[in-house]
């Protein structure tokens, strides 16, 4: 894993931090924790998680 | 469904082979060659062993009827199945049957007569563990053996064959009545010119075979085999039945891929060696019905016959009939290119395409096929349809003859393509109109019929406002499309037009040799393969045949939209298709030109050569670029034919993306007005991320069912620099 990226939120000015987040794909919903932001929740998702976990678990689902 | 009934029964891949159907004993050629091909002759003796009985004297005896029906017969020679067969027996390392432990069974056979059809019946029964009692009338087994062979070599051969099994054998006792004796059942085998003892009047249990109903030895020991078979099934059931023997088969000889090669012969004349056993199998086609398997590309990948693949899609379509795993060819599904070649090539004309179409609707209209695999393709058909759309009569005229209808991947590729063609329609039909949509293919692709009945009654709102025009097309897909579902509408292909008007090819060459790719959408236009042809060599060029044109022509790629469903797969098609000779191509589709361009192939579109337009070199433009393509088109032909201003839309701020990053935009198929939407949608709402140490904002939206993620770096007075980009089908659900 690489190193987290320090992001702030450009609205509230607050850093992001780890937190369960929700997702779904054809019908199926799942979550796992991610950057947001603590006051309105904007989320970071990085290329590194779309390109391997997130492509992965795309691709299971549509074979489902 | 009808569609996949028609493909499990009219398939001929599980059709014995010629030779097995000719052969008494049914043998599985196939399955033995192929062993033998392997150099697993011990394994290939098993086969042969459990087939006929007593291999030994089959060997020695066998007359090779299918030599008369083998498929090399005129091609080197049929296969030299007898010196096979020895050979297997010779070199195999253990020659005795197999050992069945299984219980004694209680029902009682009588055979009478020990010749070789008799010990034959009695070799299957007893393998079983029936027990059988042999009665026969002289002092010696074997019967006519006698006369055909020495005596040492088929007793030795029964005596091998029986060594685990046991049964009673009656010397000297013939028997002229069976009334009186106890058994369950009978087989009545007395030889040639002996007595039935009332078999032939089909008496219940009672069963004849062998020289006593005329057959040769072969038939003889097969007859007894097979009878084997059917009195344990009367045993078992009460049932009478005919012992099975050979059957037809619905093979055909065309298809077959014979490559002609001279039969071995064995070097000491009556014997083949290993080495010349292995020759002599590899000559061997094994015939079979696999045309599809070896020409469609989809079939050949997947190594799935049509059988195959209507069993998984069933179990697709109704998810309820299989337990677990039931959506087994969704991916499948949505592969296919609907190329046509399956048909094509199939002796039934089994049409594996259609098929999936079909499925490919049903599996759209449950909502069970991913709109990830079609949703970019029928974004794109949108942008055509509406930003990109034209539907115009030319100036001073209120109705048209004829339309020009490029296609929407012609002025993508290039709308110098488009331009000088309308200009070239127009110079000699001056009531040309020209219509700039797509033909609704990728809704066709996708199977989704409420997007596809939308484009198309689009075209035909535009048809009626242009007059009910004759349609001329540069790209075979839309003339295949309209034949399909507008076939009211009465069309030709620009290059039959651009022939017939005599156009004379803008650019020269030198003896350059070339090939022309055919698109497969043009497979059954024979007329156009002609003009292109013919067009080429008046160009200069000197044409080689490619093994896959004209009515073989296989798919770029591009058909169906199969990138995003299964990227491996469209990247082998656009290998194979690069690589079927090394001369540069010259196609008449935009796809298959820029598709080959991209892999690095030296493509001309016929349109370069007669305008002079881009060299074979050209690089493919990137998705972005196909849209920009289209909407500078529209501009542009409205500015030239109609004389009108026409301003193409500012985005605004100026983006600024390096090459390299164009690249891999385009590699994902990410278009970069989509990134532009993102970015705006940032700097608007204010909803974005600052990475501090790298003074750059990320932020994403959802297009569509797509999410983009950007980052970027506002650059003072020069716009913005867009660092990265991507996307993700899985939806972030931040409420």
């Amino acid at each position: 894993m690489s190193k987290i990226r320090k992001l702030i939120c450009y609205q509230c000015q607050r850093e992001l931090e780890l937190k369960k987040t929700d997702f779904t794909y054809l019908g199926h919903s799942f979550f796992t924790e991610v950057p947001r932001c603590p006051e309105c929740g904007q989320v970071f998702i990085s290329e590194e998680l779309v390109k391997n976990r997130i492509s992965e678990v795309e691709m299971q689902l549509e074979d489902k | 469904m009808e569609l996949a009934n028609g493909l499990v029964a009219e398939c001929l891949q599980n059709e014995p082979a010629f030779c097995s159907v000719e052969c008494p004993f049914n043998l599985d050629v196939r399955d033995f060659i192929g062993k033998v091909q392997q150099g697993r002759l011990s394994v290939a003796y098993k086969t042969f062993q459990y087939a006929v009985g007593f291999p030994g004297i089959v060997t020695a005896l066998c007359g090779e009827p299918c030599k008369q029906v083998c498929a090399m017969k005129d091609s080197g020679g049929a296969i030299s199945m007898q010196l096979l067969e020895k050979a297997s027996v010779d070199f195999a390392r253990n020659k005795d049957p197999e050992q069945y432990n299984m219980p004694p069974k209680d029902k009682k056979i009588a055979i009478i007569g020990a010749g070789i059809s008799g010990l034959a019946c009695a070799l299957r029964l007893t393998t079983k563990k029936y027990n059988v009692t042999v009665f026969e009338k002289s002092d010696c087994i074997g019967g006519h053996l006698y006369k055909l062979l020495s005596p040492e070599l088929f007793l030795k051969d029964i005596e091998r064959q029986f060594k685990y099994e046991r049964y009673t054998l009656n010397f000297n006792t013939d028997i002229s009545d069976i009334g009186n004796l106890e058994y369950d059942a009978f087989y009545v085998a007395t030889g040639k010119g002996g007595n039935d003892l009332g078999a032939a009047s089909g008496k219940d249990g009672v069963f004849m075979g062998g020289s006593l109903t005329g057959a040769d030895t072969m038939y003889a020991i097969a007859q007894g085999l097979n009878t084997a078979a059917a009195i344990e099934k009367y045993v078992k059931t009460g049932i009478m039945t005919r012992p099975e023997g050979p059957s037809g088969t619905k093979l055909l000889r065309e298809g077959l891929q014979i490559i002609s090669c001279n039969t071995v012969l064995p070097a000491n004349g009556n014997a083949f060696t290993k080495d010349e056993a292995l020759a002599e199998a590899k000559r061997c086609l094994k015939c079979a019905c696999n045309a599809c398997i070896r020409y469609s590309p989809l079939m050949n990948y997947f190594r799935k016959f049509p059988k195959r693949i209507a069993e998984e899609v069933e179990v697709t379509i109704k998810p309820m009939t299989l337990d677990g795993n039931g959506t087994v060819a969704t991916r499948l599904i949505s592969t296919c290119n609907h190329c046509g070649l399956c048909k094509e090539v199939c002796p039934k004309n089994i049409d594996v395409g259609e098929f999936l179409l079909q499925s490919h609707r049903t599996m759209h209209d449950q909502g069970a096929m991913p709109w990830a695999f079609h949703e970019f393709y029928l974004r794109d058909m949108d942008f055509s349809n509406h930003e990109a759309a034209l539907a115009r009569l030319p100036r001073g005229y209120d109705k048209s003859r004829y339309v020009f209808f490029p296609g929407c991947q012609l002025g993508a590729s290039d709308p110098q393509y488009v331009i000088k063609s309308y200009q070239f329609l127009i110079e000699r039909f001056p009531d040309t109109a020209l219509m700039l949509s797509c033909c609704g293919a990728p809704a066709h692709w996708a199977g989704d019929e409420a997007i596809h009945d939308k484009a198309l009654a689009q075209i035909k709102t535009d048809f009626i406002k242009l007059g009910n025009p004759k349609a001329i097309f540069a790209c075979s897909t839309c003339k295949q499309m309209f034949q399909r579902y507008l076939p009211e509408i009465e069309s030709d292909f620009l290059y039959n037009v651009m022939a017939a008007k005599g156009i004379v090819p803008a650019r020269k060459f030198k003896e350059k040799i070339v090939s022309v790719f055919d698109p497969c959408t043009s497979r059954y236009e024979s007329d156009l393969h002609k003009t292109i042809r013919e067009m080429a060599i008046g160009a200069g060029f000197h044409l080689e045949p490619l093994p896959m044109e004209g009515n073989l022509a296989q798919c770029c790629s591009y058909g169906g939209q199969v990138a995003i469903t299964y990227p491996p797969y469209a990247d082998n098609l656009v290998k194979t298709g690069i690589e079927q000779n090394n001369n540069p191509y010259i196609t008449y589709c935009a796809n298959c030109r820029d598709i080959f361009a991209a892999a690095g192939k030296q493509t001309w579109h016929i349109l370069d050569i007669l305008f002079d337009l881009g060299d074979e070199n050209r690089v493919s433009p990137t998705v972005s670029e196909r849209r920009y393509n289209r909407l500078r088109l529209k501009h542009q032909v409205i500015k030239e034919f109609w004389k009108e201003t026409s301003i193409m839309k500012n985005p605004g701020k100026e983006l600024f993306i390096s090459q390299e990053l164009k690249k891999k935009l385009n590699k994902e198929l990410i278009i970069e007005s989509d990134i532009y939407t993102v970015i705006e949608n940032c700097e608007q709402s204010g909803r974005k991320l600052f990475d501090p140490e790298a003074g750059t904002f990320s932020g994403h939206i959802q297009i569509g069912n797509m999410t983009y993620w950007v980052e970027y770096r506002v650059k003072q007075d020069f716009g913005i620099e867009l660092i990265n980009a991507y996307g993700h089908r899985m939806k972030i659900e931040e409420t």
